[in-house]
């Protein structure tokens, strides 16, 4: 029976001991300290609880793995390669993806059809490259003048005319037309300049001989048309001959012609294309430029310009004939006042001609 | 004896590949070798709550890798050992900015010895008498002051004392009567 004064200093030292567990082991009885060291021991015991609890938590987790074994028990699934997971055409060669046919045929249609449209956009573009780029130009043989012409032959269509003037201070009276000639060495006068010419021929006008026009009474050389019944004048234009207009004929036009119009001839205006008088072919065509007002609306449109078609192939008289707005004829007129023509030929001989010309506008 | 340890090692072979084929059966293992395991680590770590997370740490890993482990004639318990020196050598390691107190080192890796004689302590103190392991277990497992247990036992502080005293008595009684036979 152990000593309650041996009892008091080991459970003194075990509560010294559980105080301060870090400390060395207190100094006590011999016979005391076989005691305390396995009191020492004893500190580290687990809690009563805790081998329990590991056990069932460790059970736990053993059987968790077990449940989870089945889809290990697969290992072709589980190592599968991405490209053996992705579906197949045929549904070989995977194991955990369901493959739908339709899903294919859709995948294939939808290929065809879009290449199909690739290749045919292609060619399309190919086929209709050239209306694109084709600005319609077309010569339209123009209108009768005003003026009637009078041939041998009624088919015959005839036209220009001519002018002249010496620059009169006044205008040219009325008065007849010379000699109608292919060829104008002299041009006609109502005030002969020079009394005492060398060499006198007859004056001419370039008319078709054949023409037969209504023709004044009067002694004198003048222009048929004017109202003026004044003092003698060759008029007020230039490049003799008589008239306001210019180039030796007689009227107001340009030429060795009768009345208004073009490079000779008669009947007012230029020559026009048929009866002889070939058609002005276009040698340089620019296109014209699309307004910025008229692309921004999408305007589209044709603008028919009325243009004479000089000896020189140049166009002169450009005027419109039919409008369009938004700045789109001026856009015309601008390109064919560049334009190049080979002139159109009568006998032979370059004349000009009046021609109509549609300048067609369109977005593509 | 060699055949006595024969016959143990077939005997941990046997529950080691029940185990590998059917983890359920790791609870044999785990039986076995708790007391050892747990021993181990708190002669190494001193302090019960490191403790017992390395013992379940250890045992948890050793349950994972329980398909690797190949039986080359060592027993279970140093497969446990090798998984519990490098739990520890790792909880230091992330343990290093909170260095152990200088009087406090760990302890030199315990002899098979200590280890045992820890081990069997606590299989010691489940046989003890009842009112015994109680007072055992209240006072040093729970840390409960000798006023509380006396207080939960309805006895006197003396009567406590005293079985605190003769519990003792009775360990080291054991201890050395199975370290000596």
């Amino acid at each position: 029976m152990a000593s309650p004064a041996l009892i008091e200093q080991l459970d003194f030292a075990i509560d010294a001991l559980m105080a301060k567990p870090e400390r060395a082991l207190p100094q006590v009885d011999p016979a005391v300290m076989p005691l305390l060291m396995v009191a020492a021991e004893l500190r580290s015991l687990p809690r009563r609880t805790f081998k329990t609890q590991l056990k069932a938590d460790l059970l736990e987790r053993a059987v968790a793995p077990a449940m989870r074994v089945i889809p290990m028990e697969r290992p072709a699934a589980r190592i599968a390669t991405q490209a053996q997971v992705l579906p197949t055409l045929f549904g070989a060669g995977y194991g955990s993806y369901a493959v739908q046919g339709r899903n294919f045929a859709a995948s294939f249609v939808a290929h065809v059809v879009v290449i199909a449209l690739i290749a045919t956009s292609g060619l399309w573009v190919t086929t209709h490259q050239q209306p694109m780029h084709e600005q319609v130009t077309a010569l339209i043989a123009p209108t009768l003048s005003d003026y009637t012409p009078l041939s041998a032959n009624a088919n015959d269509r005839t036209g220009g005319g001519g002018g002249g003037g010496d620059r009169d201070k006044f205008n040219a009276p009325q008065g007849r037309l010379p000699k109608f000639a292919l060829d104008q060495f002299t041009p006609p006068a109502m005030v002969i300049r020079n009394d005492h010419a060398k060499l006198t021929m007859e004056p001419t006008v370039v008319v078709p001989p054949q023409i037969q026009v209504p023709n004044s009474s009067a002694a004198n050389l003048g222009d048929p048309l004017s109202r003026i019944f004044g003092p003698p004048s060759n008029g007020t234009g230039s490049g003799g001959g008589i008239g306001d207009g210019s180039g030796g004929g007689i009227g107001s036009g340009r030429g060795p012609g009768v009345g208004p119009g073009w490079g000779g001839g008669i009947g007012g205006g230029a020559y026009r294309v048929g009866g002889g008088v070939s058609a002005p072919r276009a040698v340089f065509a620019p296109d014209p430029e699309y307004s910025e007002e008229a692309r921004k609306a999408k305007y589209q449109g044709t603008v028919v310009l009325w243009v004479v078609v000089g000896p020189d192939g140049r166009p002169h008289d450009v005027r419109i004939q039919r409008t369009l707005g938004m700045g789109l004829d001026e856009k015309a007129i601008a390109a064919v006042r560049t334009w190049k023509f080979a002139p159109a030929l009568k006998d032979g001989q370059p004349v000009a001609v009046q021609i109509n010309i549609e300048v067609s506008f369109r977005l593509y | 004896m060699r055949a006595q340890e024969t016959n143990e090692q077939n005997d941990e072979r046997l529950l080691i590949e029940a185990a590998k084929r059917d983890p359920g059966r790791f609870a044999d293992l785990y039986e076995s070798n708790f007391e050892r395991v747990y021993a181990y680590i708190a002669g190494r770590v001193r302090d019960r709550d490191m403790a017992q997370d390395l013992t379940a740490e250890v045992f948890q890993q050793a349950l994972a890798n329980i398909g690797h482990f190949e039986w080359r004639g060592v027993p279970f318990m140093a497969w446990l050992m090798r998984i519990a020196s490098n739990a520890i050598a790792d909880r230091w390691q992330r343990n290093a900015k909170e260095p152990p107190l200088p009087d406090d080192p760990p302890e030199e890796e315990g002899t098979d010895d200590q280890i045992e004689r820890r081990a069997m302590l606590s299989e010691l103190v489940d046989a003890l008498p009842p009112d015994q392991r109680h007072v055992v277990l209240r006072r040093f497992v729970d840390q409960r002051s000798i006023r509380e247990i006396a207080h939960e036992l309805q006895r006197s502080e003396g009567a406590i004392k005293q079985l605190q005293f003769r519990a003792l008595q009775t360990l080291r009684m054991n201890l050395r009567s199975t370290r000596n036979g």
